[in-house]
């Protein structure tokens, strides 16, 4: 019976269906693929050979695209400026987030029922009815135009489905937890930070992957909020070289390039886990 | 003693949630009630004086705006076009991949890259594609449907902005599919195909009623983003040529920060853009979850 099985699996494992299946599969990689092929192999070439040899391989390797390309967006600074902005924003999330999920889990009564349904609320809340306001406020609290303003207004854009994921974990963890603790003279803070935290970490990181992922590739509000190249990000930056060079593409390739292997590079890394954080967030939110 | 203890209670609970919702008041809640208030006046965003004008923005917006109305229409096209297209290929690429035994997390990886890069990135390149290396393809090869004006061609456009949006936005949704698959139990579908079922009935009728609810989240997602759509657009066309391109979202940004600084009308938009979205959501929700409960 299993020999049988395993001899009608594996015949149809090579039929015609299956073939057709693989076919779909590389086709539909090929087309996700193109672009980022594309853009290395014409980063490494010099001006005239990409223009007469478009899709051939570079004949020889030049990067003096990249040099070219890193001064031009001041890599450096742009990349410290979305990193910063980035480390500033996920970590006051995770910090409060938690710490109001937490805690409005394990209270019964109105308030916290109160406090719950003005939080979830918001995610209706589309960024764009917001936005003009939002200038307006960032303006006057002198937040508007530094890496550091810019992180705090994200902590402000995202606590709440960060809320909501927390809220929606605790119930996991067991209540007789922080009866013992509070038994042997725990105070509400220790309790938080010692014993609790800890085992949050799997929807930490499942909202530092989603609200990593969402700053550092977001453009609009940087694009509002950014008037000095100092703290420009990298996707400011490059849009600004697409603007004032729009088709000296050695340049620009290049600089798409720098800009996407960091994440990248990451990605490939840890796509187990980002992959995953994606599915609980979306699931969940 | 009892009220004490409560009142104890609501004071801790008062301080762990203060940060979150002094951030969350500062730059969420204040900014949309603002909003609000500032689509009713004709503030130009520096004037420090203003006057109330009542709804003659929303009057002036759904009524007397060739443009806003076009942006919108053009936006609903969109919207359509992307809530079937990207929820049938992901459906179809999650359970193509899931088939798949060693490659699965080969081609898991690969659909979902351009998802780790922003569409500013990912529609600067495809400008390259389209405007460097598709006619050089188009020569090659003798298809001289690649050769066209992709982002200057306002028919052509369109069909831009939906390659781009797919091939950036189809992996999510994928990956939101798969995890979906993976919660069906391998139990029924062996059981229908035990009873003759081929595999696209076993697809019809045991997996898709079983991911029914997975198909309720995709449709809301696409659905509600499609419709703030800004960043595709940017990057490819900047809502040109003409005008052509334009979404809501770019209209609205023209509005108050790139040309006119009308930002009590502007705001007037956006509230509109809110209302569609949510409506449409909402009906959206309201419809697919009652055929969940009967499935």
């Amino acid at each position: 019976m299993i020999a049988m099985q395993n001899a009608y699996s594996s015949r149809k494992k090579r039929g015609p269906g299956n073939i057709m299946v693989l076919l779909i599969l590389v086709i539909a990689a090929g087309f996700t693929l193109f672009p980022i092929y594309m853009a290395v192999l014409n980063s490494l070439k010099t001006d005239g050979e990409m223009l007469n040899h478009i899709l051939a391989l570079p004949t020889s390797l030049t990067f003096a695209n990249y040099s070219d390309a890193y001064h031009k967006i001041d890599f450096l600074r742009s990349f410290w400026n979305t990193i910063m902005i980035t480390l500033i924003g996920v970590t006051g999330i995770i910090l409060f987030a938690s710490m109001a999920g937490y805690k409005m889990s394990r209270t019964p009564g109105k308030l916290s029922q109160f406090f719950f349904a003005f939080f979830v609320l918001s995610s209706l809340i589309p960024f764009h009815s917001i936005m003009i306001t939002l200038v307006k406020i960032s303006k006057e609290l002198h937040v508007q135009g530094s890496t550091y303003g810019l992180g705090l207004i994200y902590i402000g854009l995202g606590v709440a489905l960060a809320i909501f994921l927390y809220h929606g974990f605790v119930k996991s963890i067991p209540r007789d937890l922080d009866e013992a603790a509070v038994m042997d003279g725990c105070g509400e803070l220790r309790l938080f930070f010692v014993i609790i935290f800890p085992l949050l970490l799997p929807i930490t990181a499942t909202v530092a992957i989603l609200n990593a992922l969402w700053m550092w590739n977001d453009f609009l509000l940087p694009l509002l909020m950014l008037t000095d190249s100092d703290y420009y990000t990298l996707l400011i930056s490059t849009n600004m070289l697409f603007g004032e060079y729009n088709n000296d593409w050695s340049a620009i390739l290049a600089s798409l390039v720098l800009t996407m292997l960091p994440i990248i590079v990451v990605y490939l890394l840890l796509q187990k886990y980002i992959l995953s954080g994606i599915a609980e967030g979306a699931i969940k939110g | 003693m009892n009220l004490s203890r409560k009142n104890k209670q609501s004071i801790i609970l008062l301080a762990f949630v203060l940060p979150s919702l002094l951030f969350y008041a500062v730059f969420t809640i204040a900014p949309a009630f603002g909003g609000v208030w500032y689509s009713l006046t004709n503030w130009n965003g520096l004037n420090p004086t203003y006057q109330m004008v009542g709804f003659s923005n929303y009057i002036e917006a759904l009524g007397n705006d060739p443009y806003f109305i076009k942006s919108i229409g053009f936006t609903l096209k969109y919207v359509i076009v992307m809530v079937v297209l990207q929820n049938v290929i992901a459906l179809l690429l999650a359970v193509l991949v899931e088939s798949r035994r060693r490659s699965k997390v080969l081609f898991r990886t690969i659909f979902f890259m351009p998802n780790m890069l922003s569409l500013i990135i990912g529609g600067f390149m495809w400008v390259f594609i389209f405007t460097k290396v598709l006619p050089v393809i188009a020569e090659k090869t003798g298809w001289l449907l690649l050769d066209q004006s992709w982002i200057g061609d306002p028919s052509f456009s369109f069909y831009s902005i939906v390659i781009l949006s797919l091939w950036g936005g189809v992996g999510y949704q994928m990956v939101i599919y798969i995890a979906a698959l993976q919660g069906v139990p391998k139990s029924l579908s062996e059981a229908a195909a035990i009873d003759g079922a081929n595999s696209v009935q076993n697809f019809r009728h045991v997996t898709l009623p079983m991911i029914y609810p997975a198909v309720t989240i995709g449709i809301f997602l696409t659905l509600s983003t499609s419709f703030k759509v800004f960043d595709a657009v940017f990057a490819l066309t900047g809502g040109g040529p003409g005008r052509s391109t334009q979404v809501i979202a770019i209209n609205i940004v023209e509005e108050a920060f790139r040309f006119n600084q009308r930002y009590g009308y502007a705001s007037a938009k956006a509230i509109i853009l809110f209302i569609i979205v949510l409506l449409i959501t909402m009906v959206q929700l309201w419809i697919m979850k009652r055929r969940e409960v009967e499935a």
